[in-house]
């Protein structure tokens, strides 16, 4: 059995961390000792490195307690794994476009500044950025 | 009119329900377009129309259902649009 502080040094991660995945549902100690410490199983460091391989991959640790549950329910196959990794990926194309709109709003608005020696009052990225219709073209 | 069923490979509610929302949609409307897509084959273009979960469902090129519709949500759909064409 290992301590919370062991674990947490096993899976790279504070205590405060595990802590948080118990009270999400994500990682209950296997028991405690007379003292009310944590204690975890072998198999808490698998569980550990699976949450952070799932969180590096875009999953909410939401996600993760579905596809925890997933893997306990008997009539689930890989499929269902799959569509929920597909919903992740459309879910991150989503975000790349919405960044990539921002990146070249940003490009545009420093195209604007060329003369970086003007007074914060002329300052275009300010002039733009405070535009009533939110708008990112640079003000005229 | 243009029905467009987006989908993951090996998606059990696809499979069940595919038959039954192309039918309602052909019975529904003459020239009815019934297309299926592999969300795999057509990523980019999932991603323009906004599908976020799947199964999800186009039609005429816009999201109408971002969850799989009952058939007779399909029919009052395509009735609806055919009525405002």
């Amino acid at each position: 059995m290992l301590t919370i502080g062991k674990l947490a040094a096993a899976g790279e991660i504070s205590p405060d961390a595990l802590r948080y995945y118990e009270s999400e549902g994500l990682l209950v100690p296997t028991t405690r000792t007379a003292s009310g410490y944590r204690l975890y199983g072998e198999d808490a460091l698998r569980r550990v490195r699976f949450i952070q391989h799932a969180q590096a991959c875009g999953f909410t640790l939401a996600e993760i307690r579905e596809l925890l549950q997933l893997r306990q329910t008997d009539s689930a196959c890989c499929n269902d794994v799959r569509q929920r990794a597909i919903e992740k990926r459309l879910q991150l194309a989503v975000k790349i476009r919405s960044m990539q709109s921002m990146s070249a709003a940003l490009d545009r608005l420093i195209a604007e500044c060329a003369d970086g020696s003007q007074s914060v009052d002329d300052c275009p990225i300010l002039a733009a950025l405070e535009q009533i219709d939110g708008g990112t073209e640079p003000a005229r | 009119m243009k029905v467009e069923l987006i989908y993951a490979p090996g998606c059990a509610e696809c499979i069940t329900s595919k038959a039954g929302l192309r039918s309602a949609a052909e019975a529904t409307l003459a020239g009815v377009e019934w297309t299926e897509i592999n969300v795999l084959d057509a990523l980019d273009y999932a991603v323009e129309l906004g599908v976020l979960t799947l199964p999800a469902l186009a039609i005429d090129g816009s999201l109408v259902f971002a969850a799989l519709p009952t058939p007779a949500q399909l029919r009052d759909e395509l009735l609806r649009r055919a009525c405002h064409d």
